[in-house]
């Protein structure tokens, strides 16, 4: 033992391997008893191989933007490759759609699905502790709904595209002769996925902790997925609705967004962002989750703050229902309603930079071991800082103005979504991979790949900052030769970015062929999941765990015999007579 | 170790072989309706009630994207709104709202069947419900087919034209609506019979109450054709006097037609066009014998409240279009679709008001038809008398589900029927 | 401060484009406010987050130094600390937003005509011209409608933005501060212009940075994603000194005079966004291509023929839908707004003449038979 010996009357706990017969992996066979497992820790995973497969042709298709960009009047969609391949469509036409479909992929059926419904599958009844969550086959039937959705998004891709940008604004929407019916229906299927899967955890969450597991003792990935649960569930509904009228609009012409039979464009935006921004902190709140917990366990200190970081999810959560219209600032609202979208933007700066304080006052005087995820959480905070600071200048009037609809705005979310959720769900994956699949992964590898990606992440979006501010709005498709040089900047960036993520992908791929097998615990951390085996049983637990603070360290221990942490408890809990702790939850609030 | 597969059924599979048993009230050994992952059946009944609130506030929100879109277009434009719900019939429209009521209290009634074990009240409750669906859904199929026969549809589609308002020919939109549930009633009734001749006391037991729900859709149609059927009738013997007329116009257009220039000449004929409104058969006196009996026809049958609301509302419309909804707008703060000149004498404003009413009510029904789809399902579960005092959360749970679907009626009753 | 960030402002080095009006030395003065805040909480942050990091590293197993999981006053502190400075940015921005929807009484009205993809800024007396066009140091107003799809006019310069909805007026004004400079001198320009006209190309902006008045200019963008075209739906903004210079410039483009129709014709279509979907080279663009198109026999939408001639050219003009092309078997998409009122006869009859000029039916190719689309007739 290293770090100080067992005290006298306390034990070790450590579960050790799982057997053939326990792991959720091989317990049951066939590719049936996959496509119709009920088993949330299968249907994660299964997530997760769908969601990275929708981030892969959405990258595909961002490399095909950057590139297009490097020369002012395009240089690959007017080549002699694409003419071939698509005759009959102008080089312009190609961009649209193809900068509408990386949007709508990575927002609908990535970044929307990455954290929540693939970590979050896997890990929500694990670190609770129960056994699944609460409605399986709903679970499952949103993993259908999921790749239904794709499929319709698919068909779009091949009938005849998308081209109206991932917000289906109106009244381009309702003209346009490009799959738009499609892709709606795509995504209102998508919608009730992400409904069923926020309405599932709420459940889990509120019904099913075990005795000990109080609202305060969840692990803040619990209370980031709960938060992000309820805007799932509170805000997807009118996107289902406004899509569904979008569909009549284009098949009926029913007038409610048409201005050709009197309806009111201004109306669509309204009802589009009253779920679309919500659906920004959908994206965003789970990545705050991960990045609690990474930085919690690797720097092997308490979390700070834990209540100011608890409750800011739940505020984000309801403030960002009151916030839609700062997309609309130039669209005409009245001067009234577009000062008080203002004000309640900023309101909701606070509870994000509440967090980021939390996180680095927990890395202050901690125990830091600099492993991939760590890395990965640090260059969240430095570029989820930068996005959520140049937020500051698009919800101030004056300067949206002049900033709406330009690449400081592409700069900006990009910022949040990749360096924020797409770095957070990379850490996230880093760190819970020894647990999902047994197996430990290169951690050079991963380094390197973390380097690639912050570099060619900032290469690829800091200029765009400055293509913003000096004038250059989005969804060119051709540009004025003055802005050469930044995008040729940023095209380079880009493929640095996607040299760093096939890495990622490479170093966690290897890992199934050659990694080393995953000790119960590999990092350290002190919440639940750490506490059964790698990978779990499939009933996750043995018995029921015995829920203790998520972010208490003190009895973890590092032990150089067995090469890894175990978790030191007092004997006298160990003692059968006594179980008060297997009363099973009455969970009846 | 159970298997996955095996594991995870929720509600009838027993879960043998659990290498862990972690249950702790003795009295209930993970009996047959418990899922594996729940420990006890009072956590899997909260978990359902709380998965079955939260689907029923994703359905209120869903719903309020529309109540918001209705709320928006009123507000501005009012006049159309109340000129158009004048052709919604009110008396079909209440009937509806006091079948849908009666069906909320037979389902609260068969909830509390199910939980003091009254199986066989339990699954007269349950039909009961059920068949009032069918009703509102026959009344529903009057309506919608009677309204498209007008061309009383959503804005793109609008062809109600005043001076022609019920053209000859065109589908027979009933039967369309009607034939899928003859099928249905048909193939119910067939399997009645074979489960009678073969002797399947269970699937006869199921199917004797499905024809009865079954029926009831025609029942619904029968009762909202009674109630449009003076419009109905004159409609057929309008048909022939434009025909035999030589103007090619019957009487009861004709004081149509005086609304229909309204919406051009309003200066002039609107006076004439008032006239024939309130003395509907003196109006008519000077054309010939055929128009004369119809309209004596109309002014006597006082059920008509279709076209007498029609033309009402013909009358509100030209008005308000006469009067002028053209106003401009200086400051951008106050501009609105409405303010766009060029738009406003489109005859699609109205049709504004009737794609609300179908998305709105279109989607309530679709409601409906999934609320008929899990109260069967829970028939035939009651049937086989699966709920006991510790297992009633299906019939709970889709008994939360109806009561919001009727809710939602209630809302829309008023909003849509009674707004003038 | 706020006259050195505007030297600043108009150098090489800054991250805006040239400030030009009143606002923009407003809306730099926030941007830079705000951003030197950021700057100020970014790099403590940044340097606590990588020095942490970096000190605090340790071994396997090694206990934190400390296990402090919370400090109230603190966090009270950097959570409401902040917030002053978020009014201070809000009260600003506000302000700045304010000016820019308040439009003074009697500013110089333009209005301008959105579309598919291109600009029309109407000067009045039926002087429509792509070039927006105003005075220096007076305060313009810009009434803005679109018929198709949401723009949105966006001069980078100005820093002044807004959406142009169809279906509502929305509404813009600013005021320009630096004129702009006369760089070619009119025989220059004409020498260019009779050039492009032998290479058969159009004005370039970009390459020349002048208007074929010989001013340069300021951007003007649409900043709403329109479709196809939207990178191209770009014009400029020249400001004049003075009003009388303005008129001037009015004042040339507000009739044909002794100019033959033709000639002026095919002004027109430069200058009312013909060009943007009607070639004049045989190429397929949104519409069918003018050349040799005069006098030939069309398919249209619904199964008929007709014959190109002045009064299928003044209907496709007015009311472009009535009856749309066909060629090669695919039906053109209806999407051409109607030029009503916005054509005087006279100009209709120039670019029929221009049409005409560019007509040589023997050129044509055969056409293929005609798609059973239904008609959109309005």
């Amino acid at each position: 033992m290293s770090a100080g010996s067992v005290p006298s009357g306390y034990e070790v706990n450590d579960p050790g391997y799982p057997t053939p017969q326990e792991n959720y992996l091989t317990n049951s066979k066939g590719i049936l008893s996959w496509a119709f497992t009920l088993d949330h820790k299968r249907i994660g995973m299964m997530y997760l191989i769908g969601v990275t497969s929708a981030f892969l042709l959405g990258g595909l298709l961002a490399l095909g933007i950057r590139l297009h960009l490097f020369a002012p009047d395009g240089i690959l969609f007017n080549n002699a490759l694409f003419q071939w391949l698509a005759p009959d469509k102008a080089p312009n036409d190609i961009y649209n759609q193809v900068f509408t479909l990386h949007g709508a992929i990575m927002v609908f059926l990535f970044i929307i699905p990455s954290v929540p419904a693939a970590l979050g599958n896997f890990l929500v009844p694990v670190m609770l502790g129960a056994k699944d969550v609460a409605f399986p086959r709903l679970n499952l039937s949103s993993f259908y709904l999921w790749v239904g959705g794709a499929l319709f998004f698919v068909m779009a891709l091949l009938a005849s595209g998308l081209d109206t940008g991932w917000t289906f604004y109106t009244p381009y929407s309702t003209t346009t002769d490009s799959s738009v019916i499609l892709a709606t229906t795509g995504a209102f299927v998508l919608g009730f996925s992400s409904i069923f899967t926020g309405l599932n955890f709420i459940v889990t969450i509120n019904t099913m902790r075990p005795p000990g597991m109080t609202w305060f003792r969840m692990p803040l990935f619990l209370w980031a997925t709960y938060s992000t649960s309820i805007i799932q569930v509170l805000a997807t509904p009118v996107l289902g609705i406004t899509l569904l009228l979008l569909i009549a609009e284009r098949t009926l012409h029913i007038g409610i967004f048409d201005p050709e039979y009197n309806g009111d464009p201004v109306t669509f935006q309204h009802f589009f962002w009253f779920y679309s921004h919500p659906a920004v902190y959908i994206m965003i709140l789970p990545a705050f989750g991960i990045i609690s917990e990474l930085i919690s366990v690797h720097s092997h200190k308490r979390i700070f703050g834990y209540r100011f970081i608890a409750y800011s999810s739940i505020a984000i959560a309801l403030l960002s229902f009151i916030v839609w219209g700062h997309h609309m600032f130039t669209s005409g609202m009245s001067p009234i309603t577009t000062i008080i979208f203002s004000a309640l933007t900023f309101t909701v700066s606070v509870p994000s930079a509440i967090k980021v304080f939390n996180w680095v006052a927990t890395m202050f005087k901690g125990s830091i071991s600099l492993t991939t995820p760590m890395v990965y959480a640090i260059a969240f905070i430095f570029l989820f800082t930068i996005g959520g600071l140049t937020g500051l200048h698009l919800g101030t009037l004056a300067t949206d103005m002049h900033l709406h609809d330009t690449y400081f705005v592409v700069a900006h979310f990009h910022y949040v979504m990749v360096g924020g959720t797409v770095v957070a769900f990379l850490g996230g994956v880093f760190h819970w991979w020894p647990k999902m699949v047994g197996k430990m992964y290169s951690e050079a590898g991963g380094l390197l790949s973390a380097a690639l990606v912050f570099i060619g992440f900032n290469l690829t979006f800091l200029p765009q900052f400055i293509l913003g501010s000096r004038g250059m709005p989005r969804r060119y498709a051709t540009y004025d030769p003055e802005f050469a040089p930044l995008h040729q900047m940023s095209t380079y960036g880009a493929l640095i970015l996607g040299v760093g993520l096939f890495v990622a992908l490479f170093v966690l791929l290897m890992s199934l062929v050659n990694g080393k097998k995953a000790p119960a615990n590999p990092w350290g951390g002190a919440t639940l999941e750490w506490n059964c085996t790698s990978p779990p049983p499939f009933y996750n637990f043995e018995r029921p765990p015995v829920v203790g603070d998520p972010y208490e360290f003190g009895d973890i221990r590092w032990d150089t015999e067995l090469d890894r942490y175990v978790k030191v408890e007092p004997q006298r809990e160990r003692v059968p007579s006594e179980t008060p702790a297997e009363t099973p939850a009455h969970a009846s609030e | 170790m159970a298997t996955t597969d095996a594991g995870l059924a929720s509600d009838a599979h027993e879960q043998p072989g659990h290498g862990h048993s972690d249950h702790g009230h003795g009295d209930h050994d993970h009996p047959s309706y418990l899922a594996h992952h729940f420990d006890t059946p009072e956590q899997q009944f909260d978990s359902g009630k709380l998965g079955m609130w939260l689907f029923l506030v994703t359905e209120v929100l869903f719903f309020s994207g529309m109540f918001c879109a209705y709320a928006i277009f009123r507000a501005w434009r009012p006049e159309v709104f109340e000129g158009c719900s004048q052709f919604l019939n009110t008396k079909l429209g209440a009937i509806n709202t006091g079948v849908l009521l009666f069906s909320s209290f037979t389902m609260a009634w068969g909830v509390r069947c199910a939980q003091k074990e009254q199986h066989k009240l339990l699954t007269v409750m349950l039909a009961t419900t059920l068949s009032c669906a069918t009703v509102f859904l026959g009344v529903k199929a009057i309506e919608y087919s009677h309204k498209w026969h007008l061309g009383l549809l959503p804005a793109g589609l609008f062809s109600y034209d005043p001076s022609n308002p019920h053209p000859v020919g065109g589908p027979n939109y009933l039967a369309y609506i009607c034939a899928p549930f003859v099928a249905i009633t048909i193939g119910v009734a067939i399997w009645l019979v074979v489960s009678f001749l073969r002797g399947a006391k269970f699937q006869l037991e199921c199917a004797k109450p499905l024809l009865v729900v079954c029926l009831c859709f025609f029942v619904g149609v029968g009762l909202g054709t009674i109630l449009e059927s003076g419009g109905e009738e004159g409609h057929h013997e309008d048909d022939h006097a434009v025909v035999a007329s030589t103007d090619g116009t019957a009487a009861e257009h004709g004081k149509e037609h005086a609304h229909a220039d309204g919406d051009q000449h309003v200066d002039h004929e609107e006076p004439a066009a008032a006239a024939v409104a309130s003395l509907p058969a003196a109006g008519a006196m000077s054309n010939d014998s055929a128009d004369l009996a119809v309209l004596e026809r109309l002014a006597s049958d006082a059920t008509n409240t279709g076209l007498q609301d029609e033309l009402a509302a013909r009358k509100a419309q030209s008005e308000r279009s006469g009067g002028g909804i053209l106003y401009d707008v200086s400051d951008d703060a106050s501009a609105t679709v409405a303010s766009a000149p060029e738009n406003v004498l489109r005859p699609s404003r109205a049709g504004v008001f009737f794609s609300i009413y179908y998305c709105m009510t279109g989607i309530h029904a679709i409601h409906i038809l999934a609320g008929i789809g899990v109260l069967v399902w829970l028939l035939v579960r009651s049937i086989r008398m699966d709920f006991n005092r510790n297992y009633f959360g299906p019939v709970d749970y889709v008994g939360l589900y109806w009561h919001i679907v009727d809710m939602i009626w209630i809302y829309l009753f008023p909003l849509m029927y009674l707004i003038r | 401060m706020m006259s050195l960030l505007g030297d600043y402002t108009s150098s090489k080095l800054s991250v805006f484009p040239k400030s030009a009006s009143s606002f923009s030395g407003e809306s730099d003065w926030v941007f830079h406010f705000i951003s030197i805040v950021c700057v100020i909480f970014f790099i403590p942050i940044a340097v606590a987050l990588f020095g942490f990091a970096w000190k605090y590293r340790k071994a396997k197993g090694q206990p934190a130094d400390s296990q402090v999981d919370h400090n109230t006053t603190l966090e009270l502190v950097w959570s409401i600390g902040p917030s002053f400075l978020l009014v201070v940015m809000f009260y600003f921005g506000a302000r700045g937003f304010l000016d820019m929807r308040s439009i003074p009484e009697g500013a110089y009205n333009v209005g301008v005509d959105a579309y598919k993809w291109g600009w029309g800024m109407n000067y009045g007396n039926g002087v429509i011209h792509p070039e927006l066009h105003v005075v220096a140091g007076e305060p313009t107003k810009l009434t803005m409608t679109s018929k198709d799809v949401i723009h949105s006019l966006y001069i980078p310069s100005f820093r002044v933005k807004k959406d142009i909805v169809p279906g509502r007026y929305n509404y813009i004004w600013f005021k320009a501060m630096e004129p702009s400079e006369k760089v070619m001198t009119d025989e220059e320009c004409k020498q260019l212009a009779d050039k492009d006209k032998e290479d058969n190309l159009s004005w370039d902006y970009d390459a020349r940075q002048c208007t074929p008045d010989g001013y340069n200019f300021y951007d003007l963008y649409c900043a709403e994603y329109c479709g196809t075209n939207h990178s191209e739906m770009q014009t400029v903004v020249v400001v004049h000194e003075t009003q009388e210079e303005l008129d001037a410039w009015i004042k040339k483009y507000s009739s044909r005079g002794d100019e033959p129709p033709a000639a002026y014709g095919a002004k027109l279509y430069e200058r009312r966004g013909c060009k943007s979907c009607h070639s004049i080279d045989g190429s397929r663009l949104v519409g069918p291509s003018y050349k040799g198109s005069y006098g030939t026999m069309r398919n249209i939408v619904g199964g008929d023929q007709v014959k190109v001639d002045e009064n299928y050219i003044r209907e496709s003009i007015l009311n472009p839908k009535a009856k749309v092309a066909i060629e090669q078997g695919v039906a053109y998409q209806p999407v051409m707004p109607s030029y009503k009122g916005q054509l005087s006869e006279d100009d209709i009859y120039s670019l029929i003449e221009f049409i005409k000029s560019l007509g040589d039916p023997s050129a044509t190719e055969p056409e293929a038979p005609a798609d059973a689309e239904p008609v959109s007739v309005e």
